[in-house]
């Protein structure tokens, strides 16, 4: 949203020093633990969940969380805590992927649009500002209805629906890298445009465009899960929290514990994210530090 | 319950005492998990449909308790000697809701619009050969049939032959207006939220198995969507709701409480059952569908997800219908051997290293996916690794036929657990006649003999006929019943409402229903 | 001004109508044959298939296709819909004013809740109530909203008994307006709390103070009224988040409005139903920017009408 403002802060990022410095204030820390911690039990999700997240009876059906199943169990008796510890890896598959196809197809149509300029930019950008006004939610749905339903057709759906917002930013970047002096020299020097476009304004946007990406997995996590939530994405048996959630509503009396820990998981992770990207716009932006 | 539940129930409650009027009309609420997809009994098929066509309009003939077509609006009927040629005598009297008298002219205007127009019924197959209908005097119809129809009868006794008065406005027929004979009049609809239904106080009963013959003693019938089960259940208790589904889940609780009154409908004529791709790898093998049906546990599986509200159901046809006979079934069918599914799969080439990777196709409601979960389940264990697709109804017909279309496709055929429900045995000819309701399997020995449960009257023939059939369809493994009932036949019902009924396939009654204040 | 307001119409006016080609375009990016899926109901024959596909007139040039689209169009004709086979129109315009009802409520809720929240948080920065106000504004944007709607539905309708669960009056549009409401809250307090930040540091209220004018009054005068208009100028693209956002939480609570609507068409594949709501719901957040843009042009002079 805030791509112009973001666009000239976002460049000293990527640095070392700023990286340190994103652990001097509050919330970048709490993002990076929360992340790091995401990240950790995806990796080592057969090691801390006790059971396996498909096995129906683990336990007794719809148990209260107990020291055997600390988050309860489902109505097949499968144990909650250990799909919610595998969903974490589903989580960031969703969130690299979706954001993975966003930020290439963006880049690609906002570094064209931008360096070509002319009827190229203008076809190209009305594009962008109609998809921009359709929302996010309706391309999702618009793909879904194509592509049909399942949880890899709703990662290329979230992915495809935020394609216009990376447009947008790498084309804001692209405007004001094309004025500075090293660019007007490179077009002097009778460089290319294979040469221009990748050796000298690529690796002049990419660094901003990691930042507004990984901002980005918050909202690609938090689409995913509601996808799923309304039986459009993840499909049974998989242990994606929105769906975890969607079946636990013809239960949320007889067992609130379905409800309250996949709700709880996707909440942390997108704080997480969310709090990382609070540390990351505050690093930038030392007028907003200050304060 | 708390105190402070106590309190504000009590509070609330006052507050709508003081709000309701004592001389208000009377209203039944219904809610129910989805809304109706049409008004016009020849534009949908579904039960939620269905279920409120019957309170709209009538139809010839009606099944009583035991779900045997009997006289109507219809009072009597002859069959030409060669068996060709019916002719209804019509009850006299009855009014249409726009007060105009009910005659043979509506009836032939229902069969034409079903059969000749431009945009014939979605179940023009079910109303069998007819050549034509003739309005022979305002009180008798006669209907010519190209071929003997053994399921012309109990078709006439079905909501898809409800009648439809000719004094409709073809324009906003089915969407904002419907004129029949039924119980209730269309006050409006609102789509996807409710259907608001008056008292037709000129309403007579013939032939439904119900005490009142008059008009309904309440004024208004709401048939409200409430899609989740908890909402719904909720709304039971603080009384907004009068009639519901309840979730499956808290029906021995509710039981327990005795607060409501829990209603299971019986012969309800729904079969839920296994069907597969078979045009295609890896289901074009027999051996393939019977691994999966000996694969499944469905006993366990309804234990789990409707805890003794379902029946294991061996036929293709329901219990309660035609031609059903559980032990003949049985002796065709498959119990649960995962050992011998293995095998099968041995012999395919399946095996652990290589397991045979499908689909299976549900739809939505009624916790059917979860029976779906449970399925898969099962099924990881003898090596099938399943992915579940959940759909509505309707697409889920047009996916399967889709799926049997797709011959030259390399993606691995599908299965699905498909669901009829039907007065008939007829369902088998819709399904399995050639070119057949999803284009799966035919044979002309199948053609052939689905021809003959048609063109069979006499009673004893048809059942050899039928059951011919039904060994036939399970000996190939193409239609491999599951259990029933399958969605719908559940309802809660509210302490003051007294006398809700379901009569046979699944037809819910409210002439006998009376509310106490 | 006449200028910039032609300007901006003329833009709405192209994005409509690149959304009636996107739309016309949807049906044949479907893999497979669109007619067959959409109409191979019970018992329907090759031939009844090819009936349809001729009299859709989807069988003709994709020109020629979009031609006639575009004139029933303009006779306010969008097709029918499969399930059910109505006119779409129809079902749009009865199921949309449910969605106006959920939104002015929830952005009503939003604005209220979440512009007071901002104000103190940026009025006391860096105090406590700052902080507080900001870990419930950063939690809220983290909070799914069909969870949250979850959670409200279990204490107040369930638990508590409070509300009532399956009406569609206006006492059942008290939770899922909530919902909508206080995670759209969220986000305005965030933007609040900047927007006023950037006020309080600017000369001329620095300068209000200095000259001794009481505190309240300052921020009456000059902070507040200068402070909104950048949030009021926000409101745009909120309302096309919570348009978003009202497709998820109407799924929630069954509130039967275009976003159930949609959802079930995509579940039944009802392709003319599709259609039809992508091209009413761009078309209604389309305008409603414009008017925002517009008004906002009018209620803030310093606006150059580039």
């Amino acid at each position: 949203m805030a791509a112009g403002a973001t666009k000239a802060k976002v460049e000293a990022f990527g640095r070392p020093p700023a990286m340190l410095a994103l652990l001097k204030s509050p919330s970048g820390t709490i993002g990076l633990i929360l992340v790091a911690m995401l990240v950790i039990v995806a990796i080592l999700a057969p090691f801390i969940a006790p059971f396996d997240p498909l096995r129906m009876a683990s336990g007794p059906r719809l148990q209260p969380p107990s020291t055997a199943h600390i988050f309860g169990t489902d109505d097949f008796g499968r144990d909650v805590f250990s799909r919610i510890v595998f969903g974490a890896r589903l989580t960031l598959q969703i969130g690299t992927i979706a954001v993975g196809i966003s930020l290439t197809a963006g880049l690609l149509i906002g570094l064209v649009a931008g360096y070509g300029g002319g009827w190229v930019e203008r076809i190209l950008m009305r594009l962008v500002d109609v998809l921009f006004s359709f929302t996010e939610i309706v391309i999702a749905l618009a793909c879904l209805a194509i592509f049909g339903i399942g949880l890899t057709n709703a990662m290329i759906a979230i992915g495809i629906a935020s394609i216009p917002f990376y447009a947008r930013v790498t084309h804001s970047i692209v405007l004001v890298e094309k004025n500075k002096p090293y660019f007007e020299a490179a077009v002097s020097a009778g460089a290319g445009h294979v040469r221009l476009l990748f050796h000298h304004l690529l690796p002049n946007v990419l660094p901003t465009l990691i930042v507004v990406g990984t901002l980005g997995v918050s909202t690609a996590v938090l689409a995913a899960a509601g996808l799923s939530f309304l039986g459009l994405g993840a499909q049974p048996p998989a242990p994606e929290w929105g769906f975890m959630l969607s079946s636990s509503r013809d239960l949320i009396s007889r067992a609130p514990w379905m409800m309250i820990f996949p709700g709880l998981a996707i909440m942390v992770t997108v704080l997480g994210f969310n709090l990382l990207g609070d540390g990351i716009r505050e690093v930038l932006d030392p007028r907003q530090r200050s304060r | 319950m708390t105190l402070t539940r106590l309190l504000t129930r009590s509070v609330l409650l006052a507050g709508a005492t003081l709000l309701t009027l004592p001389a208000s009309a009377q209203e039944l609420v219904w809610a129910r998990y989805g809304d109706i997809d049409s008004l016009d009994p020849h534009r949908a098929t579904s039960t939620l449909s269905m279920q409120v066509w019957d309170q709209i309009y009538d139809t010839l003939l009606a099944f009583d308790m035991e779900g045997k077509a009997g006289p109507n609006l219809a009072k009597s009927w002859d069959l030409s000697d060669d068996g060709l040629t019916y002719t209804f005598a019509l009850q006299e009297g009855v009014l249409c809701h726009d007060g105009s008298p009910f005659d043979a002219n509506d009836v032939k205007f229902t069969v034409d619009r079903a059969l000749f127009g431009d945009n014939p019924s979605l179940t023009k197959t079910s109303w069998g050969p007819i050549e034509s209908v003739t309005a022979v005097d305002p009180m008798t119809v006669e209907f010519k049939m190209a071929s003997k129809f053994g399921a012309f009868l109990p078709f006439l006794a079905d909501s898809f032959s409800s009648m439809v008065c000719d004094t409709v406005d073809a324009e906003t027929f089915g969407s904002s207006s419907a004129i029949g004979t039924g119980p209730f009049k269309l006050v409006e609809w609102v789509k996807g939220d409710t259907v608001e239904l008056e008292k037709n106080p000129d309403y007579k009963n013939f032939g439904k198995p119900v005490q009142n013959d008059g008009p309904v003693s309440f004024d208004k019938l709401i048939v409200k969507t409430v899609p989740e089960a908890q909402t719904r259940l909720a709304a039971l208790k603080t009384g907004e709701v009068h009639v519901a589904e309840p979730p499956f889940d808290d029906i021995a609780a509710i039981k327990e409480e005795g607060e409501l009154d829990i209603v299971v409908a019986e012969n309800t004529g729904q079969n839920v059952f296994w069907e597969f791709t078979i045009s295609r790898p890896p289901f074009d093998d027999v051996r393939a569908r019977q691994a999966i049906a000996y694969g499944t546990d469905p006993q366990m599986a309804i234990d789990i997800i409707y805890g003794g509200l379902s029946q294991r159901e061996w036929c293709p046809v329901a219990a309660g219908v035609f031609g059903n006979d559980q032990e003949f079934c049985k002796s065709h069918g498959y119990p649960y051997d995962p050992e011998k599914a293995k095998a099968l799969l041995g012999e395919l080439g399946y095996g652990p290293d290589n397991p045979l990777e499908t689909t299976m196709f549900v739809w939505t409601g009624g916790n059917r996916h979860k029976l779906a979960e449970i399925f898969q389940a099962q099924l990881a264990q003898i090596g099938v690794n399943v992915g579940i697709e959940i759909m509505d109804i309707g697409t889920m017909n047009a996916r399967v036929k889709e799926q049997n279309e797709m011959t030259d496709s390399d993606a691995p055929g599908t299965f699905d657990m498909m669901t009829w429900g039907w007065y008939d045995p007829d369902i088998l000819y819709a399904l399995w006649h050639s070119p057949g309701a999803y284009s799966g399997f035919q044979t002309p020995e199948l053609d052939a003999m689905l021809e003959k449960t048609r063109t069979t009257i006499d009673e004893e023939e048809r059942l050899k006929a039928v059951q011919d059939v039904i060994a036939y369809l399970m000996k190939n493994a193409a239609h491999i019943g599951l259990y029933t009932p399958g969605w719908e036949w559940v309802f809660a019902v509210r302490p003051e409402v007294e006398g809700f009924k379901v009569g046979p396939f699944l037809h819910p009654m409210f002439q006998d229903v009376t509310i106490s204040q | 001004m006449l200028r910039y307001l032609l300007k901006r119409i003329l833009a709405a006016l192209v994005t409509i109508w690149i959304t009636t080609i996107a739309v016309t375009l949807l049906i044949h990016a479907v893999p497979g044959d669109p007619v067959r899926i959409m109409y191979a109901k019970f018992q329907s024959t090759p031939e009844q298939i090819e009936e349809i596909r001729q009299r859709l007139g989807l069988d003709q040039p994709i020109w020629v296709q979009y031609w006639r689209y575009m004139e029933r169009l303009f006779e306010g004709d969008l097709g029918r819909s499969i399930v059910g086979d109505q006119p779409v129109l129809d079902i749009l315009l009865t199921r949309f004013p449910p969605t106006v009802a959920l939104a002015a409520t929830s952005l009503a809720i939003a604005v209220i809740i979440g512009m007071t929240l901002g104000f103190l948080a940026a009025y006391r920065r860096g105090t406590l109530v700052d902080m507080g106000a900001m870990v419930v504004a950063i939690v809220g944007v983290s909070m799914p909203h069909f969870w949250l709607g979850l959670l409200l539905l279990f204490f107040f309708a369930l638990e508590l008994g409070w509300l009532p669960v399956a009406g569609s009056d206006w006492r059942s549009l008290i939770l899922p307006a909530l919902t909508l409401g206080l995670a759209n809250a969220a986000v305005l307090a965030r933007l609040t709390r900047s927007a006023m930040i950037d006020i309080f540091d600017q000369d001329f209220v620095r300068t209000a103070h200095a000259k001794g004018l009481p505190k309240t009054l300052v921020l009456y005068r000059h902070a507040l009224r200068s402070g909104l208009v950048p949030v009021v100028a926000m409101l745009g693209l909120q309302f096309a988040y919570l348009m978003g956002g009202a497709i998820v939480v109407e799924n929630v609570f069954a509130w039967n409005g275009v976003g159930r609507l949609a959802i079930e068409a995509v579940f039944a594949r009802d392709y003319p139903l599709i259609q039809g709501f992508i091209l009413f719901f761009a078309t209604v957040v389309v305008v409603v920017s414009v008017i925002i843009d517009v008004l906002y042009a009018v209620v803030d002079p310093r606006i150059r009408y580039s």
